[in-house]
């Protein structure tokens, strides 16, 4: 049985070949990842590694997190290499960027839907101060050549069950007299300031809007969907689902996701929004089923446990911009990303 | 010598990181407004002492310093030149208030350290006064000049930009005071390209009969001069005569210390600004009184100025 | 739906001020003022090729004062408004601006290169408090996308642009460009908008046409395209082609030929053509107002002047930047002495 590890690298591996042409543009560049820790910038470091390691890349990163030392100790594979760089610090208080920063991606957020509930302050804090340490301080870079800064599929607003995909266009607006409003209005309020910093200053900057993803490093700890679907499965305990289980999600396995981040950061041109995720749309019930056929015996899906009250919603990007102006594809179905992911949670 | 910065925006800091290079000189306070600015967290980071009381952080710590760099705006100039002055302080002024005497090192620098407020004109006007002075000292009869400075638009923030038209009009002042010539004219070009353009600054005059030899003489000599203090000065196109006017091209690379390299507009109108206040420093170090003595053994008493 | 009129601006006496290296005469401004005002066109704009307080070492110096040639123009312009091109950098509000609001100038274009519009505040400001009419211009637009366009003029907008009008000042755009940046600005602006061609690529008109296809309502054009470079667009054709299409104008078809048959044995010596050197310069997206200067420093320091305008593009120059031009071609001639010497060992 293949480690962790090596299921990863096999991942980055089949998710770089034959693409690293689209991403020439970051070889010999040095990227600055906020929030370089999380399980975006895990895997965006594991594909830089590969870049460096296999195709000559000699890509610098230097990965800014309240959690850089610690991370770097807990993956020695990437905290070993040489041209990461960790940085401790916080992004609220950041003041300058290495001068030699060419490239940048702001990936920096507080995401745990727990800490929206417990801690929104900090959330609106976090996200949209830490937009605006960031912007200030890429301004006085002097050959910034590309900032990415990663916002949220939430930013459009509830999806209409009747519109299939929503496109970079769309906007059905949310309220905002609501403390759960917090990070979708945080992440729009970063985006606003951004785009108010790109007329001012003219920045190179590309905003994503990522949806919904599947992959190892993911923590089953968050409450998702799909992540509590695979943790109650390997406990052995039911898959409990509010409602019908109508309710329908995309999911995208994590190295497209990051391969996508890093092609919108090589190749996406400036002012430009693209949406990053699976445009194949898949309902919780089948998510649960395509779950529990990699359990023996497999295990219950209760449907329609939660009150009557719960709300069928629906969240499907239509991702062609991304297709045609990154040129980037989706490489591993949803199937086989369940599989991986399970596979990759079992393996200790 | 102890000086202190009011003002922490990005001239501000620059200026700190300039300060705390220098031999000469040490930065007691750091004052401004926001103490959470990049500016402030950075001179905090740095172990210099910070206050967010603006000028009543001055006044309250007047006595732990000799001399003020004042980076705010020339309306708040004009209000703190009368304390400074109250204080004993002596003023280097950034903004354009244009209060005190204008200073440009290459040129005025004995004269200016019998002043007690000196202000930096612009940052055209450092660039292209030494050489505008210079083909006044090497020519007879100069009926006019100009100077063009080309900027990376994105070292012109939006209080250069609205202030556009005072920037032309004091570059011109300057441009005349130096020159002795009353007909000037400034010009200036913000050019947006990536990766961004150095600085350039090109002077241009109107002759009757120039003589081109000892002005290249005289426009080496003071670009070796302004070179003491502004490293990244360069002659591109050292004095040449086309089309009936003498032109004269220099390039200013800024040294990044805070601000970018390309911001050598920003990185001028701070070398001179040091020049000038290590000029004073060395001028104290030459002629020790008693208070002196004893500041310069690096026990300061508080009360010194009596 | 009948088209609404187009209002047609005619900078002869400044944008052809490049033309002939800002030698107009105060004979030339009275004879073709008075010619515009009978052709019926909108605005005539005068002065120097950079706009006001231009007149300088750097861009050339005006063979008239700014004041003498406003005045000559206002005293010949009735119905016809006269106008005058603003460049924050240049003209200063308190001193040139005031000075031409005294003469009696009507209309203030204020421009600036295509991405700092933010430089026009105070200028546009000062003219809309003082009573005039002030349009927002940005030049050099090849340089930016329509993205950036809508931005710069939606800045200009609110500063109280009464119009927005897009300068090709390199002539290096095509018809799809034009239409691409100027339909956007129609479609999301509340001001009219309008169009300035050069003619480097011969597509002056092609691209004016284009302009008022998606929605231009104000079209600049000169006579017998009396500009800097390739040349405007011909006011006379311009204004030929707009009747075979039906537009509507208030310039009367026959005074417009009139005005470029006194244009052309006024300005015989100057008038604009298209050359090598033209060509190159709108390929490499330089200035048009450049020509001049260029091949002057080119023949004094021997190089080559389409080099020059490949190198300054290259430079992204900007309008304003003439002086780049020495230090271009000095660099180039150092380079050519350095490869002579070498290939002589």
């Amino acid at each position: 049985m293949k480690s962790r590890q090596e299921q990863v690298s096999l991942d980055t591996e089949a998710v770089l070949s034959g693409r690293t042409d689209l991403l020439q543009p970051l070889a010999g560049a040095n990227i600055f990842i906020t929030g370089g820790t999380g399980f975006l910038g895990t895997w965006l470091l594991e594909l830089i590694a590969m870049l460096n390691a296999k195709h000559k890349f000699n890509t610098h990163v230097t990965v800014f997190s309240r959690s850089a030392p610690d991370f770097a100790r807990r993956h020695k594979h990437l905290g070993a290499r040489k041209e990461f760089h960790f940085l401790e610090g916080d992004i609220r208080y950041l003041t300058e960027l290495p001068h030699e920063t060419d490239y940048i991606i702001h990936a920096a957020a507080l995401t745990d839907r727990r800490l929206f509930a417990s801690n929104p302050t900090a959330v609106g804090e976090v996200n949209g101060m830490g937009a605006i340490r960031l912007l200030r301080a890429a301004n006085l870079l002097e050959d910034l050549k590309k900032i990415l800064l990663v916002s949220s599929g939430l930013v459009y607003g509830a999806q209409p069950l009747n519109v299939e995909r929503i496109g970079e266009n769309f906007s059905s607006g949310f309220a905002c007299d609501n403390a759960n409003a917090i990070y979708a209005e945080s992440k729009r309020f970063a985006e606003s300031f951004a785009m108010a910093a790109v007329s001012e200053a003219k920045l190179p900057l590309v905003i994503t809007r990522p949806f919904a993803f599947v992959g190892p490093y993911q923590s089953l700890e968050l409450p998702w969907a799909v992540t509590d679907f695979i943790r109650d499965s390997l406990a052995g305990r039911p898959i409990k689902i509010m409602g019908e289980g109508k309710t329908v999600r995309s999911l995208m396995y994590a190295s497209d996701y990051a391969f996508w981040t890093l092609a919108a950061l090589a190749r996406g041109e400036a002012r430009n929004v693209f949406n990053l995720g699976s445009p194949e749309p898949v309902d919780l019930l089948a998510l649960a089923r395509m779950i529990t056929q990699h359990f023996s015996p497999a295990p219950e899906i209760l449907t329609k446990v939660g009150q009557s009250g719960h709300e069928t919603t629906r969240l499907v990007p239509c991702v062609d911009k991304a297709r045609k102006e990154l040129g980037v594809e989706l490489t591993v179905p949803l199937a086989e990303a369940i599989q991986k992911t399970i596979h990759w949670h079992r393996t200790a | 010598m102890k000086v202190a910065i009011l003002g922490t925006g990005n001239i501000g800091t620059d200026l700190l990181i300039k300060v705390l290079r220098s031999p000469w000189l040490e930065c007691r306070l750091f004052a401004g407004r926001n103490l959470s600015s990049p500016g402030m967290m950075k001179a905090d980071q740095l172990g210099v002492p910070v206050s967010s009381k603006s000028i009543q952080g001055i006044a309250e710590r007047h006595a732990d310093f000799d001399l003020v760099f004042d980076a705010t705006s020339a309306e708040d100039h004009r209000r703190h030149a009368k304390i400074f002055s109250e204080l004993g302080l002596l003023a280097v002024d950034l903004t354009p208030a244009k209060i005190g005497k204008m200073c440009v090192p290459a040129v005025n620098l004995e004269e200016c350290l019998r002043e007690e407020n000196v202000n930096m004109v612009s940052c055209g006007g450092q660039a292209s006064i030494p050489i505008a002075h210079a083909i006044a000292t090497a020519n007879k009869d100069i009926e006019y000049v100009e100077t063009v400075s080309s900027i990376a638009a994105r070292s012109a923030g939006p209080a250069t930009r609205i202030n556009l038209d005072e920037y032309l009009c004091t570059t011109e002042q300057g441009i005349a005071a130096f020159s002795h010539c009353a007909n000037t004219k400034a010009i200036l070009n913000l050019n947006p390209a990536q990766p961004c353009v150095h600085m350039q600054t090109t002077v241009l005059a109107k002759i009757k009969s120039p003589d081109l030899e000892k002005t290249r003489v005289a426009v080496a000599a003071i670009v070796l001069k302004i070179q003491e203090y502004v490293p990244g000065y360069q002659l591109i196109v050292p004095p040449m005569i086309e089309n009936n006017r003498l032109a004269v091209m220099v390039r200013v690379e800024g040294r990044g210390d805070y601000l970018p390299k390309y911001a050598g507009n920003l990185d001028i109108i701070n070398c001179a600004a040091i020049a000038i206040a290590e000029a004073h420093a060395k001028k104290k170090a030459a002629q020790p009184t008693a208070a002196n003595r004893i500041a310069s053994s690096h026990e300061k008493p508080t009360h010194h100025r009596h | 739906m009948k088209s609404p009129r187009i209002i047609v601006t005619d900078p002869t006496l400044r944008d052809g001020s490049h033309a002939c290296s800002h030698q107009i005469s105060v004979e030339q401004i009275r004879r073709y003022a008075t010619a515009a005002e009978a052709a019926g066109v909108d605005y005539l704009e005068v002065g120097h090729g950079n706009g006001l307080g231009a007149s300088s070492l750097q861009v050339g110096l005006s063979l008239v004062p700014e004041r003498e040639m406003l005045a000559t123009a206002r005293a010949c312009l009735k119905n016809t408004g006269l106008s005058v091109h603003v460049m924050p950098g240049f003209a200063t509000a308190n001193r040139e601006i005031a000075n031409a609001i005294e003469v009696g100038v009507d209309l203030f274009r204020v421009g600036s290169h295509c991405t700092e519009a933010d430089l026009t505040q105070r200028h546009i400001s000062y003219v809309r408090n003082a009573g005039k009419e002030a349009w927002g211009i940005l030049m050099m637009t090849h340089m930016a996308s329509k993205d950036v366009l809508l931005e710069e003029s939606k800045k200009m907008q609110s500063y109280g642009a009464q119009g927005i009008v897009l300068m090709d000042s390199a002539g290096a755009a095509v018809p799809d460009d034009v239409k691409q940046k100027i339909g956007l600005l129609a479609d999301k602006l509340e001001v009219p908008v309008g169009f300035h061609a050069h003619n480097n690529l011969g597509l002056s008109v092609a691209n004016s046409l284009a302009a008022l296809e998606v929605g231009a309502r104000i079209l600049d054009g000169t006579a017998r395209g009396f500009g800097a470079g390739a040349g405007n667009a011909p006011l006379e054709l311009v204004v030929a082609a707009m009747q075979r299409l039906g537009y509507e104008c208030r310039a009367d078809l026959y005074k417009v030929l009139d005005a470029g048959e006194l244009a052309e044995e006024l300005f015989a010596e100057n008038l604009p053509v298209s050359n090598s050197i033209t060509i190159v310069s709108g390929l490499a997206g330089v200035f048009s107002g450049f020509a001049k200067p260029v091949q002057r420093a080119a023949k004094q320091l021997d190089v080559d002047p389409r080099d020059v305008f490949v190198e300054l593009g290259k430079r992204k120059v900007v309008g304003g930047q003439e002086d780049l031009i020495l230090e271009v071609a000095s660099e180039l001639a150092a380079r050519k002495k350095h490869n002579g010497a070498a290939s002589h060992k």
